[in-house]
């Protein structure tokens, strides 16, 4: 075991700085989706031309067909240097186009994965249900077919980016009459297709990022389908352990800047002497630490086996509660101040609100611990 | 940068595992003969990052976690940092101020005095038992003078092989309350089946794994002479210590009336987990 970096690897790390250095845009990126949208654009494709995309895509589908290692070189280096949040690009670049880089078609990935790296492609997932939240094999949303087409009738919601998005990564119901993870279908859907509509949502911190989706006979082609019709709880599944791989590095990262910010601001306004925040504070370092420890546990897991051992369930858990314990820290240092936040604010109250997601999308807190106890620890299903 | 075992690393820490699960079972923790420490020198323990042998602090810690877990003698933790540091041979008792931990069969121990390693005499007596029912102690009139040590690795390596034996106690006190809650059946299921419980092992589970992960890091650093070595040995022994204290009181939650006796073992983990804490313990100051 050790903990230390190649003289290749070293010198992949100074490269990503040094570009890094002189390319963050020094404007801020908005709040919400639909004024972020040209910034996040003109970032990907500036990250594209630049060969910061995709490090680890395959290079035949505009990816560079680097090492995991290396990805994980930059996602650090990214996050160390305070670049911008990949926004609209999110779903995109660590959902859909791993997704279909697993699953998909040739001809549908040499349509689609340039178009994510070069962000002239915005993705969104289309998942959640009202009637389908943590139990998502409830999904209701149908696709009937008819001749090459698929018609799509039901709903979405919580859908980030859905205003702004030009593709769905959307999950229904093929098969009439199914039930739970049988006869759902995993499709590419056109979100500029005639009987889709979408209705924004804002959040409790004020920002406009998610929506409900609406589907009215809408028609999308059968050769849409990704990874087979009535496969699409597996290739959906393939996408969330896509997701507890490489991402956590540079939350780790974030984190720890996050921290160290929390500690300065303590001591500059004599609380640190406060031995219980204090305490805390050291605990959230330490903590912050292991984070890292484990990703890299991770990542070299996967060099070793080709694939991520079931831990990668813990880390995605700890790391969503830390931030959250991080953030609250946050508040507790701002006293009263924290009375002061009016919607459109781009600050600590916006983080510890925005972070209740962390604990509940993609797998609340509460399902990720039933997966720890029943596919790492073996006990007995609950359900 | 790879932070998971070898195969090398695999094949030492199966032969540790198969070696403590035959000799040193947690049902007899109270009541080892004599012989066990001879049997754990034989092993090669106490000399893994000695010249002689010559193996990295990573590999060490892989299997003082694996020591912790059976619940082993916390003298070999000083008698391993005593034969890397100092000329000592033979065991080396666990000092901790005035009391003497492990202490039959030597007058010497190692402990830490002022954040430094050093070297104590004192005179063999009759050892008492103590809370944690596998280490017995001897209490001093006054805490012995020490010798120091002059290299000041051999504090982090001891904090470290303390941290070791604490994620190794969390996690066996994890492992046991998940397999009681396999085995429990209430209202016709395994206990396990039920969330309240279930998330109950989860959460141990993600303290050990915690853990474990920063022991590791802590222990590269070590070996790699990182400039954070003595954070990262810190952070790794804090966790631990929660994990260990946190785990070994849910399992005694888990396992219900039973875990209250004296005659189950989910006690036992729990009062190694006290005595670890006051081994090396990290303060705040040291991580900010």
């Amino acid at each position: 075991m050790d903990i230390g970096f190649s003289p290749e690897e070293q010198e992949f790390r100074e490269q990503c700085r040094d570009w890094l250095q002189t390319h963050i845009p020094a404007e801020k990126r908005p709040l919400n989706a639909d004024e972020a949208l040209d910034f996040d654009k003109a970032w990907q494709r500036q990250l594209f031309e630049a060969g910061w995309a995709g490090i680890n895509w395959p290079e035949r589908y505009g990816g560079r067909g680097l090492s995991i290692v290396q990805q994980v070189i930059w996602l650090e280096e990214y996050a160390r240097a305070r670049a911008p949040w990949i926004g609209a690009n999110f779903v995109g670049i660590n959902h859909g186009g791993p997704t279909l880089i697993v699953n998909a078609s040739d001809a549908q990935k040499a349509f689609h994965l340039p178009k994510i790296l070069k962000g002239e492609a915005i993705w969104c997932q289309g998942f959640s249900e009202p009637g389908a939240g943590s139990d998502l094999a409830g999904i209701r949303t149908k696709g009937r077919i008819e001749g090459d087409e698929i018609v799509i009738n039901g709903s979405k919601i919580w859908t980030s980016f859905a205003h702004v998005a030009d593709y769905q990564e959307l999950v229904l119901r093929t098969e009439e009459g199914s039930q739970r993870h049988k006869g759902l279908s995993w499709v590419i859907c056109d979100m500029k297709a005639p009987g889709i509509t979408v209705r924004p949502i804002r959040k409790m911190s004020g920002q406009v990022e998610f929506a409900e989706v609406f589907y009215d006979d809408v028609r999308i082609p059968l050769d849409n389908v990704v990874g087979g019709l009535g496969n699409g709880w597996a290739v959906a599944m393939s996408t969330l352990s896509f997701e507890r791989g490489t991402g956590f590095i540079a939350d780790q990262v974030k984190q720890s800047q996050e921290v160290d910010d929390l500690i300065a601001t303590a001591r500059a306004e004599g609380l640190i002497t406060d031995d219980r925040i204090a305490e805390d504070l050291a605990q959230l370092k330490a903590e912050v630490s292991a984070v890292r420890a484990m990703t890299y546990r991770n990542i070299s897991e996967v060099e070793r086996r080709g694939q991520p051992g079931p831990e990668a369930s813990i880390i995605r858990l700890f790391t969503a509660e830390l931030g959250q314990r991080i953030e609250r820290m946050g508040i507790r240092l701002m006293g009263e101040r924290l009375l002061d936040f009016r919607y459109g604010d781009d600050d600590l109250v916006h983080d510890y609100l925005r972070g209740f997601a962390a604990t509940i999308a993609g797998g609340s807190a509460q399902i990720q611990r039933d997966i720890i106890g029943e596919r790492m620890l073996g006990l007995p299903r609950s359900r | 940068m790879d932070l998971t075992p070898n195969d090398e690393q695999e094949a030492l820490r199966t032969a540790t595992v198969d070696w403590l699960a035959d000799n040193m079972p947690l049902d007899q923790a109270r009541t080892r003969p004599a012989s066990i420490w001879q049997g754990m020198e034989d092993m090669g323990w106490f000399g893994l990052t000695t010249g002689a042998m010559g193996l990295d602090h990573a590999t060490e810690a892989l299997l003082f976690a694996e020591l912790g877990r059976f619940l082993a003698p916390v003298s070999a933790i000083s008698t391993a940092v005593a034969a890397r540091w100092s000329d000592t041979e033979g065991k080396v008792a666990l000092a901790l101020g005035e009391r003497i931990l492990d202490s039959g069969d030597t007058e010497t121990a190692l402990g830490l005095f002022d954040g430094k390693a050093g070297l104590v005499s004192y005179q063999a007596a009759a050892a008492e038992p103590s809370l944690d029912l596998s280490t017995a102690q001897t209490i001093l009139d006054a805490a012995p003078e020490p010798a120091l040590l002059g290299e000041s690795e051999a504090a982090l390596h001891f904090r470290l092989l303390t941290a070791a034996y604490a994620v190794g106690c969390a996690e066996a006190a994890g492992a046991m309350a998940t397999e009681y809650a396999k085995m429990r059946e209430q209202f016709g299921k395994p206990i396990g089946s039920f969330q309240a419980i279930k998330h109950m092992c989860a959460d141990m589970a993600v303290r050990s794994q915690v853990c474990r992960s920063q022991l590791y890091y802590a222990a590269c650093a070590l070996d790699g002479e990182d400039p954070d070595v003595d954070f990262h040995i810190g952070a790794a022994k804090r966790l631990a210590d929660q994990a260990a204290l946190e785990n070994g009181r849910a399992n005694i939650q888990i396992h219900g009336g039973i875990g209250m006796t004296d005659e189950a073992l989910a006690h036992l983990p729990l009062k190694r987990a006290h005595l670890l804490q006051f081994v090396a313990p990290t303060a705040t100051a040291e991580l900010l």
